[in-house]
């Protein structure tokens, strides 16, 4: 059994007792006084430590076959196994602190899962690298030394991932709040120290989103290994370097923001089985690990798609608009709903402020359904659904019910045909 | 593509051949309802006895009109409910006021659960569902007699055999 680095249990005390501190508040502060607090904390920061160096001598990883087994628990141990032929991607992660000691931890997107597995924390990120060539190869199943050898694809603009984090609404309404809390500083003599503390916490909290995603997608590079792998990498204070399979990819969405239209900007999420919405630990806040493009133009769009989804280009998917019917239904989204059906994927485009596009290639629709409610049904409209593993289904609304009717029998073929052709 | 208006619940007429479920399934249905009823009824004559309050008989009577209508729409659900085995893939139909329709590929199947509740099981049925590698897929097809029900699940498992693994 392989040992994680001495330094993991202190690392991983770090991050609890940060998620502690925050958790006692400013409120906290109020009751126990200075030196109480201190005490408080300190106190914490003993028993995680010397709860989490425990967990530490029991702990660890081996890879038996194409299993790979990790030893956990303090009270009752546990041993997880984890299918490597079901490994979906993998990713590299070194959060601040662990960064200041060269290590990182890896954590294994599994199809089936819930969410994401606990990640493997912490191992020197020369191993990590190692590692996760090593279980890469064997989930492909593939016998030969994985070439490391990567060509560069794309590279976001640190100026475009700030000016994008700004013309979102939480940004553009803060000066309102700004004035808020000055307004009643200067009128509202009751306001205490504390009430203008938390006051502030909140306005920074509000604030740690948008900032937060930036320092996320700080230097964001996407780059195409040699065995046609896609490493995207991307973090200032946690460096993350996540290696997606291409054919692990479910579906793909495209996401036009409203705030955005003016400079031309979308973005581009991946959906990835396995990869689930819940945070391994709890609490605290989640980085945004789906993106294929954090900020980018149609142009840049349209190069990088077909390394993802062959032959497919964004400016050119024949779509097909809805019946007019569907205005009693959607006024407003009458205009933008459309989908079809193109060579290698099924495409929908949804939302009237906020406009998604959303690709799924047949081979990874699992099901397909049709669902009409009651005024669906008196104008003659209904909604075709294609359900993929790991993520929202993609929708097409409001088609015209021989229509849909035909798509849905179409999509089931087409999805069993690619699979089958798949082998 | 057909202009003629389609029947929303019969789709492909004549090739594909809709199997109902078991109409004992609406006895099923009816008795869960009842017992249910019997006890929301009797929750509401203790809290009359208590509080003897006006709102509590309106509540009573809101319960016995939501339990007529909920009844009606549920025995329309029932009858609605049908499923077909294609050359590749099930379809499982159901609902009046919603009307749903699943195409499942055999190739795409994870497994397939067979289950009875206590009421199912004193009427001599099961539920057949399906399970693919997405969450939202939705192919259950309750009221199955258990001849039905063992038939459907070991033809669906073998076809699923057949086409190798799902994702």
């Amino acid at each position: 059994m392989n040992k994680f680095h001495p330094l993991s249990p202190v690392l991983k005390g770090f991050r609890l007792l940060v998620l502690a501190v925050i958790a006692i508040s400013w409120r906290g502060l109020e009751q126990l006084q200075l030196e109480g607090w201190l005490a408080t904390v300190a106190g914490l920061l003993v028993v995680l430590l010397a709860y989490s160096f425990i967990a530490w001598r029991f702990s660890g990883y081996e890879i038996v076959g194409r299993e790979l087994r990790i030893h956990e628990g303090v009270l009752s141990r546990r041993v997880r196994t984890v299918p490597l032929e079901r490994l979906q991607a993998i990713e590299v992660i070194q959060p601040f602190q662990a960064r200041v000691f060269g290590l990182a931890e890896l954590k294994l997107d599994v199809a089936g899962a819930e969410k994401s597995e606990a990640p493997l924390s912490f191992v020197p990120l020369e191993r990590a690298r190692e590692l996760r060539a090593q279980l890469l190869m064997l989930s492909g199943g593939a016998q030969e030394v994985l070439d490391e050898h990567e060509e560069e694809l794309f590279r976001v603009k640190n100026n475009d991932v700030v000016v994008s984090q700004f013309l979102t609404p939480p940004v553009m309404f803060t000066p309102l709040a700004v004035l808020y809390v000055i307004g009643q500083v200067v009128f509202n003599q009751d306001f205490g120290f504390f009430a203008i503390a938390s006051m502030l916490s909140a306005l920074f909290a509000t604030l740690v989103a948008p900032v937060l995603r930036m320092l996320n997608f700080w230097h964001f590079r996407l780059a195409r290994t040699a065995d046609g792998k896609l490493r995207i990498r991307h973090g200032q204070l946690t460096a993350r370097s996540q290696t997606v399979p291409v054919h692990r990819v479910q579906a793909l969405t495209v996401t036009w923001p409203l705030l955005w239209r003016m400079k031309g900007w979308l973005r581009i999420s991946l959906a990835v089985a396995g990869q689930g919405a819940g945070t391994p630990e709890g609490g605290g806040q989640k980085a945004e690990t789906d993106r294929l493009l954090p900020v980018a133009t149609l142009d840049t769009a349209r190069a990088i798609v077909p390394h993802v989804l062959p032959s497919v280009d964004l400016a050119a998917l024949p779509m097909t608009p809805v019946p007019r019917s569907a205005r009693w239904l959607a006024p407003l989204r009458v205009r933008v709903l459309a989908a079809g059906l193109t060579e290698r994927v099924f495409a929908a485009v949804d939302g009237f402020a906020t406009r998604t596009l959303t690709l799924v290639p047949y081979e990874r629709i699992q099901s397909v359904r049709i669902t009409q409610g009651p005024w669906q049904r008196r104008l003659g409209l209904a909604s075709v659904h294609a359900d993929v593993a790991g993520g929202t289904p993609v929708t097409a609304s409001h088609r015209s019910l021989p229509e849909a009717y035909q798509w849905i029998d179409e999509l089931a073929r087409r999805s069993d045909e690619a699979r089958a052709s798949r082998g | 593509m057909e202009s003629q208006s389609l029947n929303a619940l019969d789709p492909w007429p004549q090739t594909v051949q809709w199997r109902p479920v078991s109409p004992k399934m609406i006895t099923v249905e009816l008795v869960e309802r009842a017992i249910w009823t019997v006890i929301l009824l009797a929750i509401t004559g203790t809290l009359w006895l208590i509080f003897s309050s006006a709102w509590v008989l309106v509540a009573g009577g809101a319960l016995i009109v939501g339990t007529v209508g909920g009844t009606y729409f549920s025995i329309q659900a029932i009858r609605s409910y049908g499923y077909a085995e294609r050359e590749r893939d099930l379809l499982v139909r159901h609902g009046r006021l919603i009307r749903r329709l699943s195409i499942v590929p055999y190739g795409r199947m994870q497994f397939v659960d067979v289950t009875a509740g206590p009421l199912e099981r004193a009427f001599g049925l099961a539920t057949v569902r399906l399970h693919t590698a997405a969450a939202a897929s939705d192919a259950t097809i309750p009221g199955l007699e258990p001849d039905e029900a063992t038939r459907l699940r070991d033809r669906l498992a073998a076809l699923g055999e057949d086409r190798g693994e799902g994702l």
